[in-house]
């Protein structure tokens, strides 16, 4: 039995280069998931009306289920499935009523007990990021990235525990055990514009315009997140970019665990790298 | 909806204390969506204030990506992401949205994440 693991509905299809390359390096490290059985949407978005609890419930129901499965932890990767699962069960454990209404609704008895982990989370503190050195190779050696943590891992601060608001840097602990050298980035949590890609195309093209070129002015060569809209933002819309302006030079953006397996020299096909806008396969010739 | 009970409305679901605010304008500063909207966060929280009710009809509160900038850097401690979604609320409750699946065209839809429409639809969609 394995760690319980909630993919989230954007990682069986979509995003399935996130899922696949979480399994294939952890396992490779040694830290196995177990996905929940029948498991439902996360609901995505925490609900921020305080009378809202039917938003909750979704999450709430992952919960209490994954709390009767293994070892008092459940691991999820997408940030925002994190954030929402984090922020419920804050609140399932903090918020009388939240924890009242919601256990009444699903008949459950839970009160917020699991721990809710990342896998960067998992990398730091089950493996540790000396014993993470010690397991890559040399290949993403001087390799310059960009940690994009976007809006959703940090804040809020006091509910997800992931390090400063505004300057988180965990994921820069990262790159660095995995041999590469992550660039100064202040743009590491500005929101590229998230969900309002739906409603208002100028909003997100500003915002994602500002990231990469942040980005870029640091000599990044390759951008990382832990979101599936932030890749999906900062990604499709680099081709546009180009058509618009013949100077504007692309940056492949990956999932973390991506860049992981490109560094424990996993097979290609195991990480989805073939399911970028902006190609990423130059960076497998670094080194 | 007079401007007493909006008051109260936006008080009992943001959770919120809009008369706290002292104009500092730190989160128009730092909104994301600042470039396309029409009222600065700043000023929806003085129209609250002032008990403005066309302030339930600004653009700005659909423009808003619920990123937390605003409520992480507020000098007064106000969760100004809450206030926003309060009165995003009080429209939504009555069927006022701003988007309607229709609206997404569909080269947009065959290529983005699934995640993308559920938490768009649960912030902008009655």
């Amino acid at each position: 039995m394995g760690i319980p693991y909630f993919p989230g509905c954007t990682l069986h299809v979509k995003a399935k280069g996130l899922d696949d390359s979480t399994r294939a390096t952890l396992a490779a490290l040694g830290l196995e998931l177990t996905e929940l059985p029948e498991w439902t949407c996360c609901g995505t978005a925490f609900p921020l009306a305080q009378d809202n609890y039917m938003g909750m419930v979704a999450s709430a129901r992952i919960l209490a289920k994954a709390a009767k499965e293994g070892d008092g932890r459940l691991v999820t990767v997408c940030s925002f499935c994190y954030n929402v699962l984090k922020r419920v069960n804050f609140a399932l454990k903090n918020n009388d009523e939240a924890r009242t209404k919601l256990n009444a609704y699903l008949e459950e008895n839970y009160n917020g007990e699991l721990r809710v982990l990342h896998p960067l989370e998992l990398l730091r503190d089950d493996l540790g990021f000396d014993s993470l050195k010690t397991r890559v190779d040399r290949k993403l050696k001087g390799m310059k990235v960009a940690c994009y943590y976007g809006c959703m891992l940090s804040r809020p601060a006091k509910e997800m525990e992931f390090g400063e608001p505004e300057n988180p840097a965990l994921m820069e602990e990262f790159v660095k055990a995995v041999g590469a050298e992550p660039v100064d980035f202040p743009y590491k949590t500005k929101c590229c514009g998230s969900y309002q890609v739906l409603n208002n195309y100028d909003l997100v093209a500003g915002r994602v315009k500002d990231i990469l070129k942040a980005a870029r002015v640091r000599d990044s060569e390759v951008i990382i997140t832990s979101c599936p809209l932030c890749q999906f933002n900062l990604d499709w819309l680099q081709d546009r970019f180009a058509d618009e302006d013949k100077s504007f030079s692309k940056i492949p953006v990956l999932y973390f665990t991506q860049l992981l397996g490109i560094a424990l020299e996993i097979s290609v096909a195991k990480l989805g790298l073939d399911n970028h806008y902006v190609d990423p396969k130059p960076l497998l010739q670094a080194g | 909806m007079t401007s007493e009970e909006m008051t109260r409305k936006v008080k009992e679901l943001s959770g919120q204390n809009p008369y706290l605010c002292m104009q500092c304008g730190l989160c128009s500063a730092s909104c994301t969506g600042i470039g396309v909207m029409d009222l600065l966060p700043r000023q929806v929280m003085r129209f609250l204030q002032l008990g403005k009710e066309e302030i339930l009809k600004n653009r700005s509160i659909w423009m808003c990506t619920t990123c937390l900038i605003c409520t992480a850097r507020c000098p007064r401690g106000i969760d100004i992401a809450r206030v926003m979604e309060a009165l995003r609320t009080i429209n939504l409750r009555k069927g006022n949205d701003i988007l309607a699946p229709e609206d997404v065209p569909a080269e947009l839809l065959a290529e983005i994440p699934q995640m993308a429409l559920t938490s768009g639809f649960r912030k902008l969609s009655a």
